[in-house]
Formats: C-alpha cells, sequence, structure tokens
C-alpha cells in the first residue's frame, strides 16, 4: 500500500479501486459524511471563522519580518496553517497559492512519524520533508506543532517554507535521478521535545546545507510562526470556549463546502478533456503530453490524473500532495467566492490518481520540479473548463512562475551567496478584460518582485532593466497580457539553475484568441554579441560580466482578434505595447492611413 | 497667544473645532463637505463656528483634507511625464508584479498614474554605491522634454536608479528641464525619499507630482480667503506621518499630506496619553463606514515608514492606524452558505442607515445599535429622531433567513462588528508584543462610544476612557499638531563601533537639509534620531531610537544592539546570535504649538431629569432598562447600565461598568471588579 493511501484514512479521504489490472485512488477532503446539517449559532461562527483567519495571518506576517531569503519574505515561497486533530484546515493565510490546502499531508506524515498524537506533547516542534507525502522538495522544510489547551490536543500549527539548501546534489536541480539526489530528508523527527531544542537534530541540518546563517534564519522564523500561531488558537478558543469552538468550526468547514457545491450546482453535468505538455522532463529531451479530465456531476468535481503517463526519469514528476494542491488552486480560485480557505472548500472535490504515474509518483522516484507540474496542471484544468464555460475561466497565461536560482563564491565572504529571481508574466485574457501584464502564474500569485535597488545593494550584479515586451501577449478581442524581459550583468562568477517550462509550446488562446509568446532564457557571454538559448539548466555556469536575458512570456488572447475596437488598438500602439509591425499582421481592421 | 482652530474635512461632514486661549473654551461646527470645491465646506465652517473676533484672534490653524486623496481617487490631477533609467520605463507598471485580491482570479492592478506613453528614458546609470557608471546627457533630457510637453504634460517625476546612494543625475535633470524652459512641476525622487526601492520611491515622486497643483491651489485659494476674513496666523496642514507642515510645504512635498483623518485621531489620543500620564492606549475610532485603530505607547501612535494609497504605495512616514470596513453603516447580509456577514460594504451617509430614513432600507450596524436601544431614545443631536419601524423592516428579512427573532440577528450584527474590531485591535498590539488587557481603551468618533464597553468586555480590558469632544476628536486631535519635519537614507553597514562615525554623518545632513524646509526653529526643536535594525539577512528591520546631541550618537553600539534585541524579543518571542544591521537612518525634527489649557470637567448648574430606555445588556445577555443621561449630568461613580448623550456621540455603558470624570473633561468607564 502507497504511504498515501496508509496515512490518508481519517474519515475514509482516500479510497482504492481497480480499473481490470490497474490500481487507481480517488481521495476527497477530511470532511468526511455529514450527518445532518449544523445549525450551530452563526454569529459564534463568523466570530470564529474571523479569528482563525486572523490567527493565521499574524502567522504570515511573523514568517516575512523574521525570515533571512528573499524567497520566503518577497516570493513568499512558504505556508502556514492551522489545523485540527483530524488534519482538516482551520484556517491558512495566503501566500504561495501552491502550497493551499494541503499541509494537511505533512501535518498527518509528522504526527505518524513520531508515533500518533499520543506522542506529541505541548512543545514539541517536528521536522518534516519527505515529498511523496508533503508536495513540494526536500528543499521545502516544514515544522509542526501541537497545540494544547489544559493538557487536550486542539490542533497543530504547520509552516513550511523553502530554505535555501538542505543537502540536494546542487542548490536547486532540474536533472536529478532519485530523491537521494534532491537533498536530505527528515521524515518526522523532532527538533523540539517539550521546549527544548534537540541540538542533534538541529547541528545536523545546519552541517547540512551549503547556506547555514540564511537557513538557520529561516528556521527560527518558522520557529517563531508556530509560537504566533500556537498563541492565536489559543487565545481564540480560550475566549468562546472549546466546546462552542468545535461547533462552530464543523459549520465554518459545511459553510465553505456549501460554497463551493452551490457554485458547481449551477453547471452543467459533463466530463471535459484537456492536453498539457510538459517541455521535458529534466533528463530525455523530448515534451511530453499528459491529459488531465475534469467532470462536474452534480454538486461535485472531480479531477481525474489516472491516465498520464508513468512517473518520469527525471525530476518532473509531481508529488500527489502537489497534484491535490494544484486541484485545490484551480477549482477554489474559481468557485470559492474570494473565500479565505478552510477544508469546507475542498469537500466537493475528487481527486482520482494513478500510483506510480508522473502525478503521482512512489519513492525513490525523483520530483524536484514538482512545484512546475502543478502549475501545468491548473491551466490545463481550465482549458478543460473553456470545453463548456469559456466564460468562466481565462485564456492560458505564460504559464510558469519563471525563477532562476543563482549563486557564488564572494570574496572574503564566509559562506557563498545565494538569490531567487522572478521574471513576470502576461496572464490569460478573459471575457471581460484583457490579461494583465507583468504578474504571476495563478498558482504564484502572491510574489512580489525583488526590487532591483536591493539587489544591487547585495548582489555583484548589474540590473540593466526589466520593460514589457510588447507584442508578447496573444492577440484577441481581450488581448493577452506582456511578459518582462528580466536583464541582468553578472560582474563575479556564479551560476545559476533555470527551470523554466512552457518554453516549448505557446500559450493558448481562448474562444478565437490567439496563443501568446512562450518563455525563453538566453545568455550573453563576455565579449559576445550573440544571445545564446538555453532551456532548463542545473548549475550552469556564468562567467563575470556575462548578461543574462531572462523572458517572461505573454498570455493567451480571448476572443476574435477581428473584434477588438480600433480605439483600443490605438491605445496600444501609442502605449507602445504593440508595435505597428505586429497591428498590420493581428489587427488588420486598423488604419494606419487616418 | 494660541489661539487657533483645526478643521478636518472628511468624505460626508467638514468639522471644526475653534479653541480659544483666553477662555480655554471649544467651540464646535459641523458642515456638509463640498467636494467640488471642499474651501467652501471649510469657509462655512468657519463662519458659522469661530464666534466675534477669534478668527483675526487666532495663531494657528490646523488643516486636515482630503484634497489629495480625492485626486488620486477621481483620477482628476495633473498630466504627469515620468523620467527615469533606460531599462526601467514599466517599473511603476509592474510594480511588485503582485496580487491585490490573492482569491480573485481576475485582479487587476490599478491603471498606473502615468501611462506609459508618458514614461521616458534616458540612457544614464548610477551603482547601488554612488558611483556614476554612465553619465548623463543633458541633450537627452531635453529631447524627453519635447516627447512630453507634445503630450500636454504640465508635471514631470523624475525618478532613476540607485538615486537614493547619488541624487546627482536627478538634480541635473532638473536643470536641464528648467534651462528647457519648463515651468511646471518637477518632483524628484530622491527628494521624496532617500531609501532603496526604485517602484515605492517612484510611485511616491508620481502621486507627488500628480497632486501637488491641486493641491497647492487649493491651499493658497483658501489661505486667500482666510486672510481676507481677517486671519493673520500661520496656516498648517497635517502630515501623514504625524504632526503638521506650513501649506507652503505642499508646494513640493504634498505626498506626506494625503492621510489626514485617522492620523489626527491618533495624534490626538497621544497627545491626551501624554497630558494625562497614561501607558498603552488603544484607540477605536468609529466612523460611517470604517473603524481605524492604532497603538499607543509612551504618548505616541507607531508610525510606519511606508504607506499605501489608493493601491499606489508611498515610501514616506505613515501613522500606523489599521483601519477595517466596520462602521456604523456598515450592511449586514446573510451570504449564500447562510452565514450572517457585516460590512466590508457600507451605506455611507446616502443613503445611510435604514433608521435615518434617507432612503437606506439594508440593516446597518446603526440599525441593529438603535434596534438594541444601544442610541438610547434615538435623538440625535441634528434634531433627527430615528425610525424605529423602518429598522425593524430592514432587520426583518436577515432575521427570517437566520431563523432568529430581530433582536437576535441585531445581538449578532453588533457582535461580529466588535469581534471584528478585536481581532484588528489584537494584531495592531500584538505585532508590537503589546498586551491590550494592559492597555486603556479610547473610543471616539460618531458611533466609537457605542463600542467602548463591548470591546473591553471582547479584549478583556478595564478601563475605557471617552475623550472630551469624542465625536470631533480628529479635529481636536488637529488642535494639538506638532510642527514636524522628517527625513530618511537607506544606509547599508554592519551595526559595530566603526560605523557609527557614517550614521553620524548622515543625520548630519538629514538634520541639515531639513531645516529649510522645517516649519519653526530648528536651534529649538526636539531632534529624533533613529536606525533601522536587522539581524544581516534579513529583510525588515525594527526602528530603535539613538540618543543624538546634534553633531554625535551618543549611545554606545552594543546599547543600541540590546535595545534592537528587546524590541525583536517583545516582537517575535525570542533573540538571536547573528551580527545586526544597519538599514536605514532616520530623522525627525518635531516642535509642539503652544500648551492648550485642559478641557474643563465643568458638569452643568441644572442636571436635566434622568430618562430612561429599554436596551439590551450584552453582559447580561438580557434586556433592561438603561438611565439616559447627559454627560454633564452624570454624577461620580454612578454604576451602569445607562446611555451616556451628548452633542457629538453616544457612549453605551454596559451593565458591569462605572462611570468617573477624569481629568482634561475625559469620562472613564471602569469595570467593577468581576468577582465583586
Amino acid at each position: 500500500m502507497d504511504a498515501i493511501e496508509a496515512m490518508a484514512t481519517v474519515h475514509g479521504r482516500a479510497r482504492t479501486y481497480y480499473e481490470g489490472e490497474v490500481r487507481k485512488i480517488v481521495f476527497s477532503s477530511g470532511l468526511g459524511q455529514v450527518e445532518s446539517e449544523s445549525d450551530f449559532d452563526p454569529i459564534t461562527t463568523e466570530v470564529v471563522r474571523h479569528g482563525l483567519n486572523a490567527a493565521a495571518d499574524q502567522m504570515r506576517l511573523t514568517m516575512i519580518r523574521t525570515s533571512y531569503s528573499a524567497a520566503i519574505y518577497e516570493l513568499l515561497d512558504f505556508a502556514v496553517a492551522l489545523y485540527d486533530t483530524d488534519y482538516r484546515m482551520l484556517a491558512q493565510s495566503p501566500t504561495l497559492p501552491l502550497f493551499m490546502g494541503n499541509l494537511n499531508f505533512m501535518v498527518e506524515a509528522a504526527v505518524r512519524a513520531v508515533g500518533g498524537p499520543e506522542n506529541v506533547l505541548d512543545g514539541d516542534v517536528i521536522m518534516y520533508n519527505v515529498p511523496y507525502q508533503m508536495g513540494g522538495h526536500p528543499q521545502d522544510g516544514g515544522v509542526v506543532s501541537p497545540v494544547y489547551l489544559d493538557g487536550e490536543l486542539l490542533g497543530y500549527a504547520a509552516v513550511r517554507a523553502h530554505v535555501q539548501d538542505l543537502a540536494a546534489k546542487e542548490p536547486y536541480v532540474t536533472d536529478s535521478t532519485d530523491v537521494f539526489q534532491e537533498g536530505m530528508q527528515f521524515p518526522g523527527v523532532k527538533l523540539y521535545r517539550q521546549g527544548e531544542r534537540v541540538d542533534d537534530i538541529w547541528r545536523i541540518v545546519l552541517a547540512n546545507t551549503r547556506f547555514p546563517t540564511s537557513v538557520a534564519g529561516d528556521f527560527n522564523a518558522m520557529l517563531a510562526c508556530l509560537r504566533s500561531g500556537r498563541e492565536g488558537l489559543l487565545r481564540l478558543v480560550e475566549r468562546i470556549g472549546k466546546d462552542d469552538f468545535n461547533q462552530a468550526v464543523q459549520r465554518i468547514y459545511e459553510h465553505g463546502a456549501r460554497v463551493v457545491r452551490s457554485y458547481f450546482e449551477q453547471l452543467p453535468d459533463g466530463r471535459y478533456t484537456a492536453t498539457g505538455v510538459m517541455d521535458g522532463d529534466g533528463i530525455v529531451d523530448e515534451t511530453v503530453p499528459f491529459d488531465i479530465t475534469v467532470e462536474i456531476d452534480g454538486s461535485t468535481v472531480r479531477v481525474d490524473y489516472s491516465e498520464v503517463p508513468d512517473a518520469r526519469g527525471g525530476p518532473m514528476n509531481s508529488c500527489f500532495p502537489t497534484t491535490v494542491a494544484a486541484t485545490r488552486v484551480a477549482i477554489s480560485m474559481l468557485a470559492g467566492a474570494h473565500e479565505s480557505p478552510n477544508e469546507g472548500l475542498y469537500d466537493p472535490i475528487e481527486i482520482v490518481s494513478r500510483p506510480g504515474s508522473m502525478f503521482h509518483p512512489l519513492p525513490p522516484a525523483p520530483s524536484y520540479l514538482t512545484d512546475y507540474m502543478g502549475g501545468q496542471a491548473v491551466e490545463v484544468i481550465y482549458e478543460a473548463l473553456s470545453k463548456a464555460l469559456p466564460e468562466r475561466v481565462p485564456a492560458c497565461s505564460s504559464g510558469d512562475v519563471n525563477v532562476t536560482i543563482w549563486w557564488g563564491e564572494q570574496e572574503g565572504a564566509e559562506e557563498p551567496w545565494s538569490e531567487a529571481t522572478i521574471h513576470s508574466i502576461g496572464l490569460g485574457g478573459n471575457r471581460d478584460a484583457d490579461g494583465a501584464s507583468g504578474m504571476f502564474h495563478v498558482v504564484a500569485a502572491n510574489m512580489k518582485l525583488v526590487p532591483a535597488e536591493v539587489l544591487e545593494s547585495r548582489l555583484p550584479w548589474r540590473v540593466e532593466g526589466y520593460d514589457l515586451t510588447p507584442d508578447s501577449g496573444g492577440a484577441g478581442r481581450h488581448r493577452g497580457g506582456l511578459g518582462q524581459e528580466f536583464k541582468v550583468r553578472v560582474l563575479e562568477d556564479g551560476f545559476i539553475t533555470a527551470p523554466s517550462e512552457r518554453m516549448r509550446t505557446a500559450p493558448w488562446g481562448l474562444d478565437g484568441g490567439l496563443v501568446g509568446v512562450p518563455n525563453t532564457r538566453a545568455i550573453q557571454y563576455p565579449g559576445s554579441d550573440e544571445l545564446t538559448y538555453f532551456e532548463k539548466v542545473t548549475a550552469m555556469p556564468v562567467p563575470a560580466g556575462s548578461v543574462l536575458v531572462q523572458h517572461g512570456g505573454g498570455g493567451g488572447g480571448y476572443g476574435d482578434p477581428a473584434e477588438r475596437p480600433v480605439e483600443q488598438i490605438k491605445d496600444d500602439l501609442e502605449d507602445g505595447y504593440l508595435t505597428e509591425a505586429y497591428v498590420r499582421r493581428y489587427y488588420p481592421q486598423y488604419s494606419f492611413d487616418a | 497667544m494660541a489661539t487657533r482652530f483645526g478643521v478636518d474635512v472628511g468624505g460626508t461632514f467638514t468639522d471644526l473645532l475653534f479653541y480659544d486661549d483666553e477662555t480655554g473654551e471649544l467651540h464646535v461646527a459641523k458642515q456638509p463637505t463640498t467636494p467640488a470645491s471642499p474651501d467652501q465646506g471649510v469657509l462655512d465652517a468657519v463662519d458659522v463656528g469661530i464666534p466675534g473676533d477669534g478668527l483675526a484672534r487666532s495663531a494657528y490653524f490646523l488643516h486636515g483634507t482630503t484634497v489629495g486623496l480625492n485626486a488620486l481617487i477621481e483620477r482628476r490631477g495633473a498630466v504627469v511625464g515620468l523620467i527615469t533609467t533606460k531599462g526601467f520605463r514599466d517599473a511603476l507598471e509592474i510594480r511588485r508584479g503582485d496580487k491585490g485580491d490573492p482569491y480573485d482570479l481576475f485582479w487587476t492592478p490599478p491603471q498606473p498614474l502615468v501611462a506609459r506613453r508618458r514614461r521616458l528614458t534616458v540612457d544614464e546609470r548610477i551603482a547601488a554605491d554612488g558611483t556614476i557608471e554612465t553619465p548623463l546627457d543633458a541633450a537627452e533630457v531635453t529631447a524627453v522634454l519635447e516627447q512630453l510637453l507634445a503630450q500636454g504634460v504640465d508635471a514631470i517625476a523624475v525618478s532613476l536608479l540607485n538615486a537614493y546612494a547619488n541624487p546627482a543625475h536627478e538634480i541635473a535633470v532638473e536643470e536641464a528641464l528648467r534651462a528647457a524652459g519648463f515651468t511646471g512641476v518637477v518632483s524628484l525622487s530622491h527628494r521624496a525619499s532617500g531609501e532603496y526601492r526604485e517602484y515605492e520611491r517612484t510611485s511616491t515622486a508620481a502621486v507627488n507630482a500628480f497632486v501637488t497643483a491641486r493641491m497647492s491651489d487649493y491651499l493658497t485659494r483658501l489661505d486667500a480667503s482666510l486672510t481676507e476674513r481677517g486671519f493673520e496666523g500661520r496656516s498648517l496642514i497635517t502630515r501623514s506621518g504625524g504632526g503638521s507642515v506650513p501649506f507652503s510645504h505642499a508646494d513640493d512635498r504634498a505626498f506626506e499630506t494625503i492621510m489626514s483623518g485617522p492620523v489626527a485621531g491618533a495624534e490626538g489620543a497621544g497627545e491626551l496619553a501624554r497630558r494625562l500620564g497614561l501607558g498603552d492606549v488603544i484607540t477605536a475610532d468609529v466612523g460611517g463606514t470604517s473603524f481605524d485603530t492604532a497603538l499607543i505607547v509612551e504618548g505616541r501612535p507607531k508610525v510606519l515608514h511606508a504607506g499605501d494609497i489608493e493601491g499606489f504605495p508611498l515610501q514616506t512616514d505613515w501613522v500606523d492606524v489599521r483601519s477595517i470596513g466596520a462602521g456604523g453603516g456598515s450592511i449586514a447580509a446573510v451570504d449564500a452558505g447562510g452565514l450572517l456577514r457585516v460590512g466590508p460594504r457600507s451605506a455611507g451617509a446616502v443613503p445611510g442607515p435604514a433608521c435615518y430614513r434617507r432612503g437606506g432600507t439594508e440593516a446597518t450596524t446603526t440599525d441593529a445599535a438603535f434596534y438594541l436601544g444601544m442610541l438610547g431614545l434615538g435623538e440625535l443631536s441634528s434634531g433627527l429622531l430615528l425610525d424605529r419601524e423602518a429598522t425593524e423592516r430592514a432587520l426583518a428579512p436577515i432575521a427570517e433567513q437566520l431563523g432568529m427573532t430581530p433582536a437576535e440577528a441585531a445581538v449578532g450584527i453588533i457582535r461580529i462588528v466588535t469581534a471584528n474590531m478585536a481581532n484588528a485591535i489584537r494584531s495592531v498590539s500584538i505585532e508590537q508584543g503589546r498586551d491590550p488587557r494592559r492597555a486603556v481603551l479610547m473610543p471616539f468618533g460618531g458611533a466609537g462610544p457605542l463600542f467602548g464597553t463591548l470591546l473591553a468586555d471582547e479584549l478583556d480590558m478595564d478601563e475605557v476612557l471617552v475623550p472630551a469632544y469624542a465625536g470631533n476628536f480628529s479635529a481636536w486631535g488637529l488642535l494639538g499638531a506638532d510642527l514636524t519635519a522628517s527625513s530618511s537614507r537607506t544606509h547599508l553597514a554592519m551595526l559595530e563601533e566603526s560605523a557609527v562615525d557614517g550614521i553620524a554623518a548622515v543625520l548630519s545632513d538629514l538634520f541639515e537639509e531639513m531645516g529649510g524646509r522645517f516649519g519653526a526653529d530648528p536651534a529649538t526643536a526636539e531632534k529624533i534620531a533613529q536606525v533601522d535594525l536587522r539581524y544581516a539577512g534579513q529583510e525588515y528591520a525594527l526602528t530603535i531610537d539613538l540618543a543624538w546631541d546634534g553633531t554625535q550618537v551618543l549611545d554606545a553600539v552594543d546599547k543600541t544592539a540590546r535595545r534592537f534585541a528587546e524590541a525583536y524579543v517583545a516582537a517575535f518571542g525570542h533573540e538571536l546570535e547573528d551580527p545586526v544591521e544597519v538599514v536605514t537612518v532616520r530623522a525627525a525634527y518635531r516642535s509642539p504649538l503652544p500648551a492648550r489649557k485642559p478641557a474643563s470637567s465643568a458638569t452643568s448648574e441644572q442636571p436635566p431629569a434622568d430618562r430612561s430606555c429599554r436596551a439590551w445588556s450584552f453582559q447580561r445577555q438580557e434586556w433592561m432598562e438603561f438611565a439616559v443621561v447627559a454627560r454633564e449630568a452624570i454624577e461620580e461613580g454612578r454604576p451602569g447600565p445607562l446611555i451616556m448623550t451628548e452633542t457629538t456621540t453616544t457612549t453605551y455603558v454596559d451593565a458591569g461598568y462605572t462611570v468617573h470624570h477624569g481629568a482634561e473633561g475625559t469620562v472613564v468607564l471602569r469595570r467593577t471588579p468581576r468577582d465583586a
């Protein structure tokens, strides 16, 4: 039995069945069967809901204010949440959307690893980072701590954050062939026992990173964050009383479920399949197509990943918790009525997978690029839904977060430097508007660019610019948003890892809209005038004097370009979003003679 | 001579307070705001509210206005051109790439204040250490100016990369613009802010260019009209970061004056806390559409160094007032999932709460309060009689959807609003490591005192202090605004002995630069020196005070480091062993206006007879008979439940609290010890 099945037993969340010889798993939220709808006091329920969200938000702010790496304080590559004793999500604060709603796996795995809740004592902190039961990669350090009130377990505070390095073969990898090259695994070990740090574990962590100062700082930030989460939850439950709190929580879950169910109830039933394409798996140079089917069945939405190819030999595999999170992001962004998430929002969602496939890899399959799969999955889910409901979803965005991880030795410094940069993209057009320019993919939507002035103040860099790229969005009645061209001249030797996707297939348009421009990356070596284009690379040397040009692509267009009003085309020309040559080709309705 | 008047222009009303130093009396006036020409509303209030020769005797006019804010909201300002470094044309549009609503799939950012066609670049470059790598060519500036003029630009913002480290090129651009004959507003980013982060600094310069002419015209016109009426004193306008600056300041630093009302209230609370010698104070300012709260420590509200208005960041001082959409006009509704939600939608002044009978039909916080008897007999000072039937009609559908009685629904609305307010208070205090249970709650604004004892219950606080003129307290706060100037510069260095001279040099620069624009005499002003510190490797910093004698830093480095560690422990629960880094150096001048006499606690000679009404006691969970008593008639130590009335607000005193008269005309509601 796969660890996911073994683990996800509370309320019968995971169910195995066979289709012929093929074993499949259906997974749904931990809400379980509701016997009768709660009629608990709606006023106290609303008070508790706000209180939980406020407590989760304090956790987020504490992380941002105390962390040591830009990946956390600007890119928000972390997640914070509160869980009940059945591993159901009480509240989560908005950070990286792709980490939304799947910390339950990590919390449950961590608790089971130490022997169950009875072995989790007040003041304990458990560290966990095994990707198959957590999602993400081993560098996403996770910590969990219990919340006790008067000796009784109330639930858990949990945080997971991308630290700069935990002994992967390089600080970031696109070419691993098993999990052991991707970092050191901490399969549920106590970092604190009843408030006392277990120094043996702490020293092992710091001995296994290239950047001990930053990693120690980020783990300290996670500990401060857990403390604020515990205190917030305790304050709330003490005020409300445990019985009322529990009843309010049940009603909160039911409320969340009702919001999402009412969205799907209004839509016609049906099954819709779309095909996504990964550029490659990091090892074999070939594109990897895969099909996802979305089925609307009354108020339930079923997303089926069971027909995708087997797990790949390179790290382009999506660990099951990532698959779950991508699905939950896609559906709750669409149907969640802008609500802060709780377990209830996920109740109407069923996820079908096939253990051993690229959306449910088994150990020791490599999975370092798991999150990039999640990003594509969201686009494919929307593309499938667009077949029935083009007006409800946007056209494809340029499809990737476009992260670059940089590092190098700086003369005189005790530790190497390391930095993660992101390059914003164009979003897809939609029924009501052009796609936004210079923003981030839906799974990374809260990320913030690090200012060039901050980068230059601490790194041997000149940022040469980050202008929008004209003509990069797909044409349409509502055109796709424009991507950004981020150019950096490096002043000292260093390395980069670049994991971008969607460099080989263009972002699709919708309802007659045209495709956008894919992501590209190039380097101009010192003394050369030429741009050398490249795709996924790991630890590529970047000699001093090189210029890196990272181009975030544009979004797909929405609707027939012939329907775009000429006044808008004129504005785009005057603002330089479109060039004359482009307009002549794609918007012939515009006359340059007038 | 310190007779003075303050006028706060809000979205709905223009409030005036006139303080007569000869008698110690305060006069209050309220006039409708006149959005088309706000100066008219101000003059109306002056004509109505200042008796006799009061205007001619006034030494100061203190003004808070939403003119700049409205210019941004309505997008009615200058046609701005932006000159920036080649490669950074789109910094203003891309922002930081983040999303305003994390759960909205279709969220799009606000249109940039300067359209792309008017964002032009020059080929120049300064490095992070201030070195000039590519010199500026003045001829290029002239060419850019021509293109901007052809597009009707009348104000120009200039924001060049790393100008915080070396402003030479920005200054050269301005010189070139002037040499080429440009006479409009020029807003240089380094003058607005000496700190790094190009988007935020560019946004500040662009906002400044956008609002300056409108603000400056308005203030000039207003000043002239007041002079015509015989005013000979100084006209001051409030800063978003606290204190005030002369009107003339708005000619080139209008961005400092964008946020007024909420700040004046927090500043007033600070002044009152200092005068009364209070410890921590938490404000609860409730108006029609929002709840604003601030934490006052040692008599001052916390000042942040970044603000945001209508989605545009401002890199400037910003009093830390947290705002949520929960006010008297917040609308209650049952959502699709069957839960009761209150706000952020508001009925505002028009159509207003249902009980006002001005066209509102949806139940608001005010309707719930009125239904529960919290507004006493429903007689507002304006003469408006609240309408019970209209309230019942508005509450009925909500009660029905919830399966509750109207009273239960009304109690629910008040509980939810109170809990939301309490969450905001917790976040503003806990983030700074302060325990709200040990603070005094100071409610004000039209609806603040309604929530005083409810919030105290929710937050476990023992004392609620209702200031004099509670309903106009923001205007009262204006009357005490210190003359202020502040300046800052990003200055990265490890906090070591060797860094001290560098910090001192920056401080000297900053104080000198500010001296010229400071509205009072720098020689006699209080000088405030601070550094932002963090553990090396972090991004976010804490601001720590330094002792400064005008030429050197008096604190030893280890003392500063210790102070940082203490602040860090208070905020985050632990300290680290890592080295500490200086990020930003800050300097400010502050010069208080002459002190006012304390407000009197006089009671009227013939207290009107007590009346009473039925009202809901949240403490006792039952309907009770509440006395309705005028504030000036209330006897010392009187126990609740009661409703205390005054001209501009109503105070709900639940059972379990007693009323006491404090200094400065305050009323203190004290919780009866629980075991008593």
